[in-house]
């Protein structure tokens, strides 16, 4: 993969009022990767994102996308012809067509993709005359997203393309944007979904109250904030956890599950034969790695529930 | 029930807007209905009984007798002045000629005069002023000639129209302008305000489409609807009622200003509309007065002198006298002029409204 960057950030700041959205944010996205902005609401990624995409201006700092300035004129409108941007919340005209509301925003560029490829790529294929009202959420979330490749851009921004799917839908627009990181395409994604950021990065930045907590690779990221591997036992218990704490100090006891915290390799089969030696009842094991939201758990102190800090 | 209050009352645009509109309407038929000045009627009065360099005697008693008349706003027109193309060029209404000889024909009671007006079916005050004209001949016969006069001075009345009009004739132009004023405000607003909503016009902005050619594409768009409108009333009009004004070349232009310029203005207030909810509210309170202080219904001369006076910013006012000089009267160079204040004003709010209408964030 390239290392060309295409989009630098460098000391970003925006103001409303003595507000900082945005309080000195850095950082690189390279060509052909999806990148992953991640944090709860209103902890400045949309404002980030508009800044980028020439919908905001800037307060400090510099930003540039495909080397144009995000600030000066005529790079604005560079950046406008060769992005693609699904803005947060974003519904189309009611009473068109999937291929007519396609070729609407079409018209906006010279060139593009064309509309009946980029069906076949949204799998739109079988609701190409369906109103954009008669598609399901997930369906809808697909045009949508086809609506930010019509200018087959170099970079593609989309802000929070799974709020308020199902987890049927939301995998679909996962392999969706699957399938434009094989094509290459350079995505920069913001999410407030920890698994989706997961699944889908090559790099994460996570950013909190305007300011940016972590940034790397999410096994980088998951290595270095994320905690230990832990071995649950479901419905062990004060009997399992009073025989697994006398080999392993730092297990827990919560909401009647032991939590066991697997420090090298031998722990993990040394704990499950402690459990079978002395017949100890439990409902199931299972071995739970840390993932992004322990990431954040562990900078923050605090859980991202339905978007918000909790 | 309590929640769509609480809605309604956090929406300070639609709060706004509904108590703006009826507000500027109660306002409106207030200050039209409770005038305590009588109204004035304008009329225009040629003298050419000359005698000598100067009006000759009965003459100027008529013309004295004229003015006194404190509801009658005399204008003198001069004798050399051809009455027709004075007629056409000032877009006089009402025109009261005295004509040569009327001195001599007083005295062997044989005299006349001669009002021109626009029929009763244009401008209901024609009626008022023939009743007021009446008056005063009937006074002057009484002064000239003793108590039980003969009748010393007939009216002779002429039409300023020359076809044979009826109501709906007179009526329809009225109707285009209106229809090109609430379809043109009413669809840009809405239009903005939902696609507003729904994210679109923020997703365009992300495009190389310009907020001119987003507003000049509205316009275009609500240029169609409004010949579609027109060629509907019309043919509706002719199909129905035996229409028989029908546009030619200085209506159809005039329109097609009106078309363009009501979507500029409707741009502009859009604006300042952030929610659908709020979207018609706002369209009603601006196209309302319009249409009541531009007269579309109400003769301006009924109204007060400073409704009148608003009446000549009103761009509506423009577009409903350059139809009917146009269409109902055949006059030229009056349709045109009004064509030109249309569709400067048009361009004018389609610059503002490119200049600021939300398109990027702050």
């Amino acid at each position: 993969m390239s290392k060309e960057a295409v989009i630098t950030v460098d000391s970003l700041v925006k103001k409303y009022g003595d507000l900082a959205a945005v309080n000195g944010v850095s950082f690189t996205v390279n060509r052909g990767e999806v990148f992953s902005f991640v944090g709860p609401n209103g902890a400045g990624k949309t404002t980030t994102v508009e800044i980028l995409v020439c919908l905001r201006n800037l307060t400090a700092g510099k930003a540039k996308v495909l080397g144009f300035d995000v600030s000066d004129r005529k790079g604005q409108q560079q950046i406008r012809k060769r992005v693609g941007v699904l803005p947060q919340d974003f519904n189309t005209f009611d009473l068109l067509t999937v291929k007519e509301n396609l070729s609407y925003y079409k018209k906006m560029y010279d060139g593009g993709m064309d509309i009946n490829e980029l069906i076949r790529l949204v799998d739109l294929e079988d609701k190409t005359k369906t109103l954009y009202k008669n598609l399901s959420g997930g369906l809808k979330k697909r045009l949508a997203i086809a609506i930010a490749l019509v200018n087959d851009p170099e970079v593609i921004f989309l802000d929070e393309p799974t709020t308020g799917l199902d987890p049927k839908a939301r995998r679909d627009v996962w392999d969706l944007i699957e399938g434009l990181r094989q094509q290459e395409k350079t995505i920069f994604l913001t999410t407030h979904y920890m698994d989706e950021a997961e699944v889908l990065s090559d790099r994460v930045v996570i950013i909190s109250y305007g300011k940016i907590i972590a940034d790397g690779t999410p096994s980088e990221l998951i290595l270095k904030h994320g905690g230990k591997t832990t071995l649950i036992v479901e419905e062990g218990g004060t009997e399992a956890h009073n025989i697994l704490r006398k080999k392993f100090p730092d297990s827990k006891l919560e909401n009647n599950d032991v939590l066991v915290p697997i420090n090298n390799k031998s722990d993990l089969p040394e704990a499950v034969m402690t459990l079978n030696g002395n017949k100890t009842k439990f409902a199931e094991l299972i071995v739970r790695r840390p993932n992004l939201e322990d990431v954040f758990l562990n900078l923050t102190g605090k859980k991202i529930v339905d978007g918000e800090l909790s | 029930m309590g929640g769509a209050l609480r809605v309604w009352f956090r929406s300070k645009h639609t709060l706004f807007w509904t108590f703006a509109f009826p507000l500027l309407l109660m306002l409106l038929f207030g200050a039209i209905f409770s005038v305590s000045e009588d109204p004035s009627f304008d009329l225009y009065v040629q003298n050419q009984d000359i005698i000598g360099g100067d009006p000759s005697p009965f003459s100027a008693t008529f013309v004295d007798m004229l003015n006194e008349t404190p509801v009658l706003n005399i204008k003198m027109v001069d004798p050399a002045e051809n009455t027709a193309e004075y007629i056409d060029e000032k877009g006089v209404e009402r025109l009261l000629l005295i004509p040569e000889g009327f001195h001599q024909s007083c005295l062997t009671s044989n005299a006349s005069i001669v009002l021109k007006m626009v029929p009763v079916e244009v401008d209901t005050s024609s009626a008022t002023v023939r009743g007021i004209v009446e008056q005063i001949v009937e006074i002057f016969n009484t002064v000239t000639t003793g108590e039980s006069p003969p009748e010393v001075v007939k009216i002779e009345s002429e039409s300023l129209v020359s076809e044979n009009y009826r109501f709906i004739d007179f009526f329809v132009p009225g109707l285009i302008g209106m229809t090109l004023m609430t379809t043109g405000i009413f669809g840009a607003i809405g239009w903005n305000t939902r696609n507003r909503e729904l994210g679109i016009l923020k997703k365009l902005a992300t495009t190389p489409l310009s907020k001119l050619e987003w507003i000049i594409g509205v316009v275009l768009f609500e240029l169609v609807m409004c010949a579609v409108s027109t060629v509907v009333i019309l043919t509706v009009g002719v199909l129905v009622f035996d229409l028989r004004v029908l546009p030619n070349i200085y209506s159809i232009i005039l329109i097609a200003a009106g078309a363009i310029t009501f979507p500029g203005i409707g741009m502009v207030i859009a604006r300042f509309v952030k929610e659908t909810d709020s979207a018609d509210a706002a369209a009603n309170a601006v196209s309302f007065p319009m249409m009541f202080l531009s007269g579309s219904f109400f003769p301006l001369e009924m109204m007060p002198e400073f409704l009148r006076e608003i009446a000549k910013v009103l761009p509506l006012t423009y577009l409903n006298n350059g139809l009917r000089d146009s269409m109902v009267y055949g006059n030229a160079s009056s349709a045109l002029y009004n064509t030109a204040i249309v569709l400067a004003v048009g361009i004018v709010f389609i610059i503002i409204g490119s200049l600021i209408t939300n398109w990027r964030e702050d």
